[in-house]
């Protein structure tokens, strides 16, 4: 395992770099250009899933669900690796909450079982089911939802009250109008949400077919215009590229930011070690769909294309260039060896949880109290990802001793010298 | 969000921290106070489980414990998620009353041992699930008597078993190698560990300012005070005291070798204990008041400004980042 990348780096670098050094902003540029690509292809599959959303509205049918749902998991394939864009990309965090916010109050939006309670301390709007109820009082002011469009979700009820967990928009929310409740608890199975909920007259299940309907219409829209929004930010003379490149040392922070953060307190943390802590199969991230295993399984992958500068995209093509791989190479070649290597484990810890799901291992089953299997696999994942933050930490210490050698910062040398 | 500074990483001549006299004189103590008053805790329970005097006291004196060391989140409390056992917190969904209710209402026998206890949801074990026992009138009653007295001694039993395996750790093998940093280790060289240590203090900082003091803040027109810390048992301003004090021991050894940002940490500190004191609320009932808001503000501001010199001077003077810590998600 260890020495097939020792082996590797050297060549790639004098492939790619004839130069002594990689250059930061051809770095910047590739990594500018794999987001640009992402976004891209989830705009790309997102139109799909819009396709399939109004053959589904026109003409309800077992097989036209089954055709959403399907271009809903394929959506989600790009949209994970994105991820890895959060937290050093001002830009992408301030958007983020509209597309993928998570974990959700679904009661907001539409029927619920028994067993998922009311209104709580934290959530007065945890049941308001906005699709049985064409007005309401939200925070002391009535709402006209007679009509259910992207401008209600996106202004009025997103966030209502304040409340993170009232999510009205984004791919969670079609998720939930597409599969509904999960109610196997921990054994197998998504949610199971029939066809009829779509149905026109008599045959419709679960009442206002034509309000459900509405509604995952202007969630799959908005979703289309959101994305839209995000993949030009990123094309030449898009703002998040202009941002990015406006200062090249902030700009590799950047990415090293989002690596370790996505690794860490995301993924690690909340996403992962806190669902099995719990013992909770609501702590799934793609609960409604058991579509979990991948959501964890293309998060990390971004995470390592992003580190090695190469993403392949929906078409097959290889966007690829200057990498932080590179950068950190020919600083310090055993640190790259070292960083390749953690995120490769991570991700055979991640294809295992995946590999184990598909098979029919779930990862509400995984999460079970005792499930002492299901643990193994989880804690695998949490542990790799654990482990490859210390190494961008790593990363972090000496990438920037390397910058103060370069360029004698003034400031740090002679602090006072700022002030003169 | 939070960028983390390349530029501020390993400057040449970085200082290092005085880790031998962290360990021997914050760390060691810390973990060995928390293990014995887990043990008092215990044993006051198997004598008396009602939740009366005694036990609270009990509760009271080993939460304090816990609190004082609660920002060094890294290897012994991160074994088999023995931090996340002694304190769930925060809980935006309300998974401790939900999973101790289950419990309860089944009488559920894992709560027989402390050692069948490990397998229970973190949200019904630790030091915030027994607040619920012994504070909350809708949990004080619930169920069957016999099976509540069951349930408060099992949770304190596993309270004093996750506190002596930290301990037993730290007094192992964990302080060496901290001390002694080695290749094989989990930190290669004394700059990792300045940063392991420098991480707990900006952690710890963060977490007070932001979910101890931000939580119950909410904002101006949606306060939160039913999101305060341990307001059941009143303990909120508590903890954001008892965590200023033992995060100014470590801020001051860390900068031990720099007399002049010493000075302004602890000054930077003092003013914020000071601020504290001034608050007769707590647990921050008040924040919904304009008036006594504003000194729950005040006191966030004193523990922002404590963080602006931490994370400017002290790190720079450490020559390290922030690094990556629990709260970066969303």
């Amino acid at each position: 395992m260890k020495t097939a990348p020792l082996l590797l780096t050297p060549l790639a670098l004098a492939l790619a770099t004839p130069a002594f050094a990689v250059e930061k902003a051809d770095v910047l540029d590739n990594y500018a250009n794999i987001a640009a690509a992402k976004y891209a292809d989830s705009l790309t599959t997102a139109q799909r899933l819009q396709t399939a959303v109004d053959a589904l509205i026109a003409d309800p049918s077992a097989e036209a669900l089954q055709a959403a749902k399907a271009a809903w998991l394929a959506a989600r394939v790009p949209y994970q690796q994105t991820e890895v864009y959060r937290f050093g990309n001002a830009i992408v965090d301030d958007w983020e909450g509209k597309v993928n916010a998570w974990p959700l109050d679904e009661g907001l939006i539409d029927y619920v079982d028994g067993t998922y309670g009311g209104p709580s301390d934290e959530n007065e709007f945890a049941v308001l089911n906005v699709v049985a109820n064409p007005s309401f009082s939200l925070s002391g002011s009535d709402v006209d939802a007679a009509q259910i469009t992207p401008a209600l979700l996106e202004e009025t009820l997103h966030e209502a009250d304040g409340i993170e967990a009232n999510v009205a928009t984004g791919y969670h929310a079609i998720e939930f109008l597409l599969w509904g409740q999960d109610l196997n608890g921990h054994d197998a199975g998504a949610g199971n949400r029939p066809w009829t909920d779509y149905a026109s007259g008599d045959a419709c299940t679960g009442g206002n077919c034509d309000r459900r309907a509405e509604y995952l219409k202007a969630a799959t829209d908005l979703l289309v215009s959101d994305l839209d929004w995000m993949a030009a930010q990123w094309v030449e003379g898009g703002t998040a590229r202009a941002t990015l490149t406006e200062n090249e040392d902030a700009g590799i922070s950047a990415i090293l930011t989002g690596m370790g953060s996505l690794s860490y307190g995301e993924q690690a943390g909340e996403r992962m070690r806190l669902g099995l802590m719990l013992n909770d199969p609501e702590e799934e991230h793609d609960c409604f769909s058991d579509n979990t295993h991948n959501s964890h399984y293309y998060d990390g992958l971004g995470i390592q294309n992003v580190y090695l500068g190469e993403y392949v995209r929906i078409d097959g093509t290889l966007v690829s260039g200057a990498s932080l791989s590179g950068m950190v190479a020919a600083a310090d070649p055993a640190l790259d060896a070292e960083m390749r290597s953690k995120l490769s484990d991570t991700m055979m810890a991640l294809g295992r949880i995946k590999t184990a799901a598909e098979a029919g291992f779930a990862y509400d089953q995984m999460l079970e109290q005792g499930n002492a299997g299901g643990e193994a696999l989880i804690m695998g994942g949490v542990n790799g990802l654990i482990d490859q933050t210390r190494s961008i930490e790593r990363v972090v210490a000496t990438l920037g001793a390397d910058a103060i050698e370069f360029e004698g910062s003034d400031s740090l040398d002679n602090p006072d010298a700022v002030f003169e | 969000m939070r960028l983390i500074v390349l530029l501020l990483a390993l400057m040449p001549l970085a200082a290092l921290a005085d880790t031998r006299q962290i360990v021997d004189t914050q760390i060691l103590p810390g973990v060995t106070q928390l293990a014995e008053r887990a043990e008092t805790l215990h044993k006051t329970a198997r004598q008396n489980c009602t939740p009366s005097m005694p036990l609270k006291d009990a509760y009271s004196t080993a939460f304090d414990a816990w609190v004082t060391i609660s920002h060094l989140r890294f290897g012994p409390t991160e074994t088999d998620d023995r931090a996340f056992a002694l304190a769930f917190w925060p809980d935006s969904r309300g998974a401790t009353p939900k999973a101790l209710s289950k419990l309860i209402s089944q009488s559920d026998p894992i709560a027989q041992t402390a050692q069948g206890y490990r397998d229970v949801s973190i949200a019904a074990r630790g030091f915030y699930a027994l607040e619920f026992l012994l504070y909350d009138p809708a949990f004080t009653d619930a169920g069957k008597p016999e099976y509540r007295c069951q349930l408060i001694q099992t949770m304190t039993a596993d309270i004093a078993l996750t506190t002596r395996a930290i301990a037993q750790d730290w007094h192992g093998s964990y302080a060496t190698k901290l001390i002694d940093p080695s290749a094989d280790g989990p930190y290669r060289t004394d700059q990792e560990v300045t940063q392991e240590l420098f991480k707990a203090l900006s952690t710890g900082l963060q977490f007070t300012s932001e979910t101890r003091l931000g939580r119950p803040l909410g904002t101006f027109d949606k306060p939160r005070p039913l999101r305060a810390e341990a307001r059941r048992s009143d303990r909120s301003l508590r903890h954001v005291e008892l965590s200023l004090s033992a995060l100014q021991s470590l801020a001051l050894a860390l900068a031990s070798d720099a007399p002049e940002l010493q000075g302004t940490l602890d000054q930077r500190f003092t003013k914020a204990l000071e601020v504290a004191g001034r608050i007769q609320d707590p647990s921050f009932a008040g924040v919904a008041d304009p008036a006594s808001r504003l000194r729950v503000e005040a006191l966030q501001s004193a523990v922002e400004a404590i963080r602006l010199t931490v994370g400017l001077d002290l790190a720079s003077h450490l020559g390290v980042s922030a690094g990556f810590n629990a709260l970066d998600g969303d």
